[in-house]
């Protein structure tokens, strides 16, 4: 039997075809049909299929990564979403958090977007809860009923219902949820402690809304792949990407699709920890540049971090995502000088439409590309023949900045690559030292088509060895999929002194999460032997503003007491800021994970060769410049590398999908598994 | 001496720039107090040598604070000061607590990293400290001069001792200093990587010539956009709390060559109450700065290079440079109003291209006591109002003018202090109409669960925040204390301890913002759009923008065109600025 993962992104659909049994895998690729995403994902499964020649029947299952959801909110393609908040709070997105950027008087060019709820669709309810989940006021029913009813008549195609402290005692939320299912069934529903029962209501009701707006959209999409494969009489089962890198029903995916904002990106995480573990590296720092923005992400001991929060456009969303951190900083970002005279290079983006200069579609701007080119990095033709690049319209666009700097070409197209790095650098920091991590101990994992080429810079930059450039960098997040588990939060907002808590209560309210745990993998048909279920406390100094999330283990409150949670976040507290307190410590939420294993992902080995790598060598006269001057770099044809080749920099390793750049002084080594592991000296 | 390119100065101040943001990332996940980390009330800083700012916020003070230490910096060594009469103002009130820290990298003074965040309380009669009555800073809690907190890396425990015997929140100001202090190690940290990196002759140069860059930048503004004519601005603080006021603040600008000239000859004198603002001369060519290159490079790193170009004359005595020992707590009101009259004066000669008045403050709300189980509360909330009418489009509504500040959560404020918030929206029509239209107010209804005290600071509750280009004015703040009988008793926008019971409540209500631009020119469907959002009513869309709407809300095209021909008519030729009913206000007063 097989399983397949497809990965749908804005150019093409990946394909990765895994036999179970002997853990080989195959991948190719497909146009993207951005209208319906299903009909690409449809013929690339046959694709895979006829080219392996295997029959539609042997595939078990299929792990889809979708961006239906994030377009519908970066193309502004939701749907038509009504609000009910608590009478008093109507505002309550239009306000948002008051927030304007920095520095002072940047307020004046501050473009804020509309909300996904416009007010004209907001109606307040009559009730109120207090933030000890009493009922303080009953919820008037017949109001609220007229109100959804008028909501109703103009259009409203989804509906939220959020109201204040809602995540202590989510009755009336329910009331008001029959009641707009009562008056039609048909019009999605969803309430705001099912997606999100955590306080501080405005990141409650955004997250709420963002899932209302993008549900009829995820829904047809649904729907669709499930016809098509009717139709195909396919029976596998079908699982969707979470944002967290876990797995989802279709159900699931269609009633709660703001958990799967960020599932393609995702994959690529998972890949890189993967691909880090088995190449013999726990802490991988992965970065993933591509035409207009780099997401670095940061996997410690063999697991990638999952964050709480993150943003998609501008509006920060709160639901569990692997950690992201993006900047718009790619290949497609623009060079350019502004009155002070210094050299910028974005966050403004040529895009693929002109694209870079040297794409010869009418770019004329120097992008980082261009800057690639220039320096002989990027040779100008590709492998696989499809573009020629234009090394003079290159030469010309970085001129421009040249002239500017009253530097040489070559100079400034040092630049232009040296300050792109080091904004990446930045991004670096903030997903490893920001948070307590040396990113000297982690190794460094280029994915995307432009990272191999910035990656060798960057790692001696951060001082993260080995680089590692994976066999496929292009198609990762696919590779990522095959490694994805089934996997779900339950958690509730549970704000208690320790001090005022006892063993007993904390653990039967995370057995109460556990319990539920248990019930949704029953649900999502994982085996007993298969089930992980893992519990967090999300704990503070009392009253500080930010709390961490900590995992605990049952057993050990039992036998140590909370003061083990206490010691726990200290440590952690001292690690990240440099101090802990003499302070009370409280909970702020607990949740439980719910974890279903699948077959792990095996990949094949390879022969091992001799270290010379000469066979693999393409140009041998290629030259490109570093410090000041230009150096003989041979190119090498990666198709054509063994396990235990070495190659020493300054060097070009060329591919279908990616270059790889090694600096001068440092050396590539290929492992079994067919990555390029680059490491400092010799 | 190394030469450098300019490109390695570009990786520096983008390395410059990643700390800067470590700095604040450390500060608002470890400090405590609500406004530094749930409203983000602070300012980091990192400095060269000699103390000139290279990258940060708010303009060098450092060399002020060095001199007073005759036995110099060493290793190790941190400084902690909170009172502005003593740093030049870098810190303007008492609740303002600094840090400075100097870096060495191989025993080599390299640069100083500071920052400053606004404690929640540090004693004196009031909880949060900002007494609406004081009348010198003696009555407005403890004040720290410059001292060691560590002396080459050995924590002074006495001054700990001392902070925690003075405050009403012991462990919060604890948590925060120390927050200031790993936030100011954070950037120690990673400046002596970049000298590792670099070299310190390389870094040196590399921040002369950022220095070297906001020069030639400033120089470059300064020529091309200010008169050599002097224009003035004035406006307003409604009072002092102690019943003087209002107090004039009056700016007059011109250029002579490449410099550029800011006099404050013409603000009225310093007041008895604490309303002064010790305006610091670094701080305010900063925000000269801001105001105009933000336009031109917003990559830039904000640095003193351009400082030699600026000139700022602040009479002693005034409002703006009070005589020790002037009370200074409520100095907010002078400090926010400080950038209407800066943006007022550069909009004399081009109106159409500057801002309207917002609501010019940042008021306060402030609530303590006991709770039921006898624990003491002490919450400070800063609200936030209407944000003016712009050149780019409408005036924000119920938003933050001072960056990156944010509102706390209804259910945090519930589920940690004694009270109940019963709305919290926008005031509809209180944004002044214009063809962008002003923003409007904040209004906040809380319901009080325990008995306490109350403090209110606010302002803009007589003098309207002016509109611009032909907008209107915005309207003015207010407060309303209804006992739980239902007797209702305003509040002026500046008391203190007002006793409440449970049951009672308290309407808080800031200023809205004038608008830009002749509002019956601004499109019939953004009104009736505003109308239809609450934001505006359907008698202002008719009396302000000539607006009519149906029934159902839509434009009544025909009617609009007539009422509009008509009120183009009866104005005739607009005025620059708007001033509301100032002019009859200040006969009264």
């Amino acid at each position: 039997m097989y399983r397949v993962a497809v990965d749908v992104g804005g150019t093409f659909t990946d394909i990765v075809l895994q036999n179970e049994k002997t853990g080989e895998i195959y991948g190719t690729k497909t146009p993207s049909t951005t209208n319906d995403q299903s009909i690409g994902l449809m013929s690339g499964i046959k694709k895979v299929c006829e080219e392996r020649n295997v029959s539609l029947e042997e595939i078990r299952s299929i792990i889809h990564g979708t961006t239906v959801a994030t377009n519908a909110v970066l193309e502004e393609k939701g749907a038509k979403v009504g609000l009910i908040t608590t009478e008093g709070f109507e505002q309550i997105l239009h306000v948002a958090r008051s927030w304007t950027p920095a520095p002072i008087s940047a307020w004046m060019g501050f473009h804020k977007p509309e909300p996904l709820a416009d007010l004209i669709f907001t109606r307040g309810a009559k009730e109120r809860i207090t933030a000890q989940g009493d009922v303080h006021a009953e919820l008037d029913e017949s109001d609220v009923r007229e109100k959804i009813t008028e909501l109703y008549e103009t259009g409203v195609e989804s509906l939220t219902i959020s109201l204040l402290n809602s995540y202590a005692n989510p009755s009336h939320e329910r009331k008001i949820q029959d009641i707009a299912l009562s008056i039609n069934p048909a019009i999605p529903v969803t309430i705001s402690y099912d997606i999100l029962p955590e306080f501080r209501e405005y990141e409650r009701t955004l997250t709420t809304v963002m899932n209302s707006y993008v549900r009829p959209p995820m829904q047809r999409y649904l729907t669709n792949i499930e016809s098509k494969l009717k139709n195909e009489k396919v029976k596998s089962r079908v699982s969707i990407v979470r944002s967290d890198g876990g797995l989802m029903s279709i159900a699931a995916a269609s009633s709660r699709p703001v958990h799967t904002m960020l599932s393609g990106p995702s994959g690529g995480v998972t890949a890189s920890a993967m691909i880090g573990v088995q190449a013999g590296y726990q802490n991988v720092i992965s970065f993933d540049m591509g035409g207009t923005s780099t997401d670095v992400s940061l996997t410690h001991a063999g697991n990638p971090k999952v964050s709480r929060e993150t943003k998609i456009g501008v509006f920060p969303v709160k639901a569990p995502s692997l950690e992201v951190e993006s900047i718009g900083a790619g290949g497609g970002s623009i060079a350019h000088v502004p009155l002070t005279g210094a050299l910028r290079v974005g966050p403004q983006s040529a895009g693929s439409t002109p694209g870079p200069a040297c794409y010869g579609r009418g770019g004329t701007e120097p992008t980082v590309t261009d800057a690639n080119v220039v320096l002989g990095y990027l040779p100008p033709s590709l492998v696989g023949g499809e573009m020629r690049l234009d090394v003079e319209a290159s030469i010309a666009a970085v001129n421009t900045i040249a002239e500017k700097l009253g530097v040489d070409v070559y100079t400034a197209a040092k630049g232009i690559y040296e300050i792109v790095n080091e904004n990446m650098y930045g991004a670096i920091r903030v997903v490893s030292v920001e948070k307590g991590y040396d990113p000297r101990e982690f190794s460094l994992l280029a994915l995307g088509g432009a990272g191999p080429l910035h990656a060798n810079a960057l790692g001696k930059l951060s001082s993260s060895f080995p680089v590692i450039i994976p066999p496929m960098p292009g198609v990762l997040s696919a590779l990522g999929f095959l490694q994805s588990v089934i996997r779900n939060e339950f958690s509730k907002t549970f704000i208690n002194l320790l001090s005022a808590l006892d063993e007993k209560t904390v653990i039967d309210e995370l057995k109460e999460l556990g319990d539920n745990c248990k019930e949704w993998l029953t649900e999502e048909g994982v085996p007993e032997q298969q089930r992980t279920i893992k519990h967090e406390v999300d704990v503070r100094y009392y009253r500080q503003g930010h709390e961490i999330p900590i995992e605990v283990w049952l057993e050990e409150i039992q036998e140590k007491g909370l003061v083990s949670i206490k010691e726990r976040f200290d440590s952690i507290h001292e690690k990240t800021y440099g101090f802990k307190m003499d302070s009370e410590v409280e909970i702020v939420n607990i949740r439980a994970v719910a974890l279903g294993e699948v077959k792990a992902l095996k990949l094949p080995t390879n022969e091992v060769g001799s270290e010379d790598a000469s066979d693999a060598i393409v140009d041998i006269n290629h030259k490109a410049y570093f410090e000041k001057e230009f150096l003989n770099t041979p190119i090498y044809a990666r198709e054509l590398l063994k396990p235990n080749n070495k190659i020493y920099g300054p060097a070009i390793i060329i591919q279908k999908d990616s270059t790889t750049l090694v600096m001068p002084g440092n050396v590539g080594v290929v492992d079994q598994y067919m990555n390029l592991l680059i490491k400092e000296g010799e | 001496m190394a030469r450098i390119d300019s490109i390695t100065v570009d990786i520096i101040e983008n390395a410059l720039k990643n700390i800067k943001e470590e700095m604040d990332v450390t500060l608002f996940r470890s400090a405590m107090s609500p406004v530094i980390r749930e409203q983000h009330d602070c300012f980091p800083m990192i400095t060269d040598a000699e103390g000139k700012m290279v990258v940060g916020n708010f303009g060098s003070h450092i060399p002020e604070v060095i001199k007073q230490f005759p036995e110099g910096m060493h290793d190790g060594d941190v400084i902690f000061v909170s009172d502005p009469y003593s740093c030049g103002g870098s810190v303007s009130h008492v609740n303002d607590w600094m840090i400075i820290l100097p870096i060495f990298h191989k025993e080599k003074l390299v640069g100083y990293s500071s920052m400053f965040g606004h404690v929640i309380d540090v004693g004196g009669p009031v909880p949060s400290s900002m007494p609406v009555t004081a009348t010198s800073i003696f009555g407005e809690g403890i004040r720290f001069p410059p001292v060691k907190l560590y002396d080459k890396g050995v924590l002074n425990e006495a001054i700990i001792k001392i902070i925690k015997a003075n405050t009403r929140t012991p462990l919060e100001n604890y948590s925060d200093l120390m927050a200031l202090v790993a936030s100011c190690r954070t950037a120690e940290k990673r400046v002596k990587e970049l000298c590792e990196r670099f070299g310190t002759d390389f870094y040196f140069e590399a921040l002369d010539a950022l220095l070297n860059r906001t020069e030639k930048m400033m120089r470059h503004l300064i020529t091309n956009f200010l008169p050599t004519e002097p224009v003035s601005f004035e406006d307003y603080i409604d009072d002092d709390g102690l019943g003087n006021g209002p107090f004039k603040m009056k700016l007059t600008m011109w250029r002579e060559g490449e410099h550029a000239y800011f006099d404050w000859t013409g603000t009225d004198k310093q007041s008895p109450g604490p309303i002064n603002y010790y305006l610091s001369e670094p701080m305010f060519k900063m925000f000269i700065g801001s105001f105009l290159i933000s336009v031109f490079d917003p990559a830039i790193n904000f640095n003193d290079g351009f400082y030699d170009l600026l000139h700022i004359e602040t009479p002693e005595g005034t409002l703006m440079r009070p005589k020790s020992p002037a009370a200074l707590g409520c100095r907010t009101h002078a400090l926010s109003r400080l950038f209407d009259v800066l943006s007022g004066v550069l909009a004399i000669n081009s109106p159409e291209s500057s801002p309207a008045a917002g609501y010019g403050t940042s008021p306060y709300f402030i609530f303590s006591g006991q709770d039921e189980e006898g624990r003491s509360f002490n919450l400070m909330e800063v609200m936030y109002g209407g944000l003016p009418g712009r050149p780019i489009g409408d005036g924000l509504d119920g938003h933050s003018w001072w960056p990156a500040f944010v509102n706390i959560p209804t259910e945090y404020l519930e589920t940690y202090y004694p009270l109940m918030v019963n709305y919290y929206k926008t005031g509809t029509d209180s944004g002044g109409a214009g063809k962008h239209r002003g923003g409007n107010c904040n209004e906040k209804l809380y319901t009080i669960l325990a008995s306490g005290q109350v403090s209110i600071h606010d302002d803009r509750e007589k003098i309207q925040p002016w509109g611009i280009n032909g907008g209107e004015a915005g309207s003015s703040s207010s407060k309303l204390l209804i006992k739980k009988d239902g007797t209702q008793i305003r509040l002026s926008s500046k008391v203190d301890n007002v006793d409440v019971e449970k049951g009672d409540q308290i309407l808080f209500i800031t200023g809205g913002s004038g608008g830009w631009g002749n509002p019956i020119e601004r499109n019939p469907n953004l009104v009736k759009l505003d109308v239809a959002r609450g934001l505006v009513s359907k008698e202002k869309a008719l009396n302000s923008y000539g607006v009519l709407l149906g029934e159902d809300l839509e434009v009544e095209i025909e009617e609009t065109e007539s009422i509009r021909a008509k009120m183009r008519e009866k104005v005739g030729e607009l005025q620059s600025f708007n001033f509301g009913d100032r002019d009859q206000t200040l006969v009264k007063l």
